[in-house]
């Protein structure tokens, strides 16, 4: 380790980290602050005497509850979670299998199949959602969960698959070949063998398709019209902002509750997450 | 021999199985809809006219190719895209390297820089637009009124909105990019940075020469992940300005004449006319860089 001169260490580590940190976490602070906030205290005037506006002295968790009881709110909370762990779990079966066939079996094609998944990944919903915006139409699942829940796929099964076909390069092939010796089916083999070791690489895909479907917005938007119906992003937006009307106390409280699934997860599996993402592009 | 040839062949069967449902959803939910669109593209389709649909070849094209207000869409994709592309490079780039070596505190650190990508865009972007562009009866919008007259005043009407969009990719973006390269920066033996420091004293030029080059695949798909989603971007710009678009970008101009317009046909081929940009950054990518998979496979 080089010894280095102290204001050196203040100079380039720690004040950069510090400006870092203050500058992603503000609008997070504001937003609790905001959601917190009473209304009286909300409209004050700039120049009033009494104005605090980066703290609040007589914090209220009335829009809260006015979120909870006058919105719908509750409805979309649980649209968007069985929407997500739905196409999550979808995306996840169909990106292990596919994943390990990549990896792992060699078959004609197998290359100009691996990389043509990885480019649809590429392909921005902006190009999609016209087309599927008519198959919906056809198919008459407009304004239902399920229109979500096959379009989202389409995005979640390529990044799932890459993800997992290089978790699964970095398993010793010498493991399986082990376990076929031993009298193994070939899938008997993947499944007993080899998926147990990937459990890393599973959880931090399945971590990164429930956040992508959790905050998914365009196909959304498009798909689903009833208020009820909606997921929590576009409803926050496009429900809680009527015209010029915007309802900003419930709009920060909704702000903050509609993340808490996706902040539970990360505090749980970060590690995971990390593990999984090193080991994958290691292979 | 023959045993060896019948497993093969089993191995092969099974590889087909195994690939079966990606390959059928990614078919019926991506593969129909391009082509579906770029038929669409070449004819007059929409829901609210009567009568048969007239295929009118690139009529929709050329329209598009002489409008003024396309260009301008099209000017400002491409400036919000290399704008934003080169911030989030160089904040991300910060992240990692501050956070590659251990301190007390680094979990923290680290949650909190991830923090604005893990979020529902459409979430934390209200409390920027709070931030940025506060209603009339709150307590600090006349000081941000004045910054946007001044920002207004300085690069013409709109360009404050814009900016504000600009700063929140850059805000969410820059923390996928931090974690992302930080995965690289792990995934490199730490020996490697060791002997850089015992040949070169040059902070810079360690960087430059032994960062840069290790992290390479990690940073050029990096750069291609952040250019194509500011290219075909539609939400950021849609949340932020809570569908009054100032500035209009090609996505948004799309779904305006498809979903608010029911002009299927002019729509799709707006939002094919990104296709020629995300092949041009693709191909430079990949002649510049070697694609990670590529290299490793």
């Amino acid at each position: 380790m080089v010894i280095e001169r102290k204001w050196k260490t203040w100079v380039y580590f720690y004040i950069p980290l510090t400006v870092f940190v203050v500058g992603t976490l503000f609008p997070f602070y504001w937003m609790l602050i905001t959601a917190i906030r009473p209304d009286a205290e909300l409209y004050r005037s700039w120049r009033a005497a009494t104005n605090t506006p980066f703290w609040t002295l007589q914090p209220t968790l009335e829009h809260f509850r006015d979120l909870m009881a006058k919105t719908t709110f509750p409805h979309w909370l649980w649209n968007t979670l069985f929407i997500a762990v739905v196409s999550t779990a979808i995306s996840l079966f169909c990106g292990l299998l596919a994943g390990y066939a990549l990896a792992r079996l060699r078959f004609p094609m197998a290359g100009t199949l691996g990389t043509s998944i990885f480019v649809t990944y590429l392909v921005p919903p902006t190009l999609l959602f016209i087309p599927l915006a008519n198959i919906i139409r056809t198919f008459q699942v407009g304004d239902t969960p399920w229109a979500l829940i096959l379009t989202y796929p389409t995005f979640l099964i390529p990044f799932c698959t890459w993800l997992l076909m290089g978790y699964f390069k970095t398993i010793p092939k010498e493991l399986e070949e082990c376990a076929r010796i031993d009298g193994a089916t070939r899938f008997g083999a993947m499944v007993r063998i080899i998926f147990p070791i990937a459990v890393p690489g599973i959880l931090s895909a399945g971590i990164f398709a429930f956040t992508l479907s959790w905050n998914e917005f365009i196909y959304a938007l498009v798909f689903l019209s009833s208020p009820e119906k909606k997921t929590v992003p576009v409803g926050v937006v496009s429900e809680l902002i009527r015209g010029d009307i915007y309802f900003w106390g419930q709009l920060m409280a909704g702000a903050l509750l509609g993340s808490i699934p996706v902040a539970l997860v990360y505090s749980f599996f970060v590690e995971y997450y990390v593990t999984g993402l090193t080991g994958s592009v290691k292979g | 021999m023959r045993v060896a040839t019948t497993a093969r062949r089993r191995d092969i069967q099974v590889a087909y199985l195994l690939l079966a449902p990606t390959l059928l959803l990614l078919l019926t939910a991506l593969a129909y809809p391009v082509g579906w669109e770029v038929w669409t593209s070449l004819t007059d389709l929409s829901p609210l006219k009567d009568g048969p649909t007239a295929f009118v070849g690139l009529e929709n094209y050329r329209r598009f190719l002489a409008d003024p207000e396309f260009w301008r869409a099209a000017t400002v994709t491409v400036v919000y895209a290399a704008v934003t592309s080169v911030a989030k490079l160089s904040l991300g780039v910060g992240f990692a390297l501050l956070l590659a070596r251990p301190f007390r505190g680094r979990a923290l650190v680290f949650l909190a820089i991830f923090l604005p990508w893990a979020y529902p865009a459409s979430v934390s972007v209200i409390g920027w637009y709070w931030t940025l562009n506060p209603p009339i009866p709150t307590a600090y919008s006349v000081f941000m009124g004045n910054v946007k007259y001044a920002v207004d005043g300085v690069l013409g009407g709109g360009a404050w909105a814009f900016l504000s969009v600009t700063l929140f990719n850059i805000w969410r973006g820059s923390s996928f990019i931090g974690v992302f390269l930080l995965a690289g920066i792990n995934a490199v033996p730490p020996e490697l940075f060791e002997c850089a420091v015992l040949e070169s004293k040059s902070a810079w030029r360690r960087f430059w020469l032994v960062t840069v080059p290790l992290l390479k695949p990690f940073l050029a798909l990096a750069v291609f992940l952040s250019l194509t989603t500011a290219f075909a971007d539609l939400a950021n710009v849609w949340m932020l300005t809570a569908g009054r678009i100032v500035y209009p970008v090609v996505g948004t101009h799309a779904y305006w004449l498809a979903i608010r317009g029911g002009q299927f046909g002019p729509a799709s081929a707006l939002s094919l006319t990104l296709v020629p940009f995300l092949l041009a950054v693709l191909l430079i990518l990949f002649r510049m860089f070697d694609p990670p998979e590529k290299e490793r496979a």
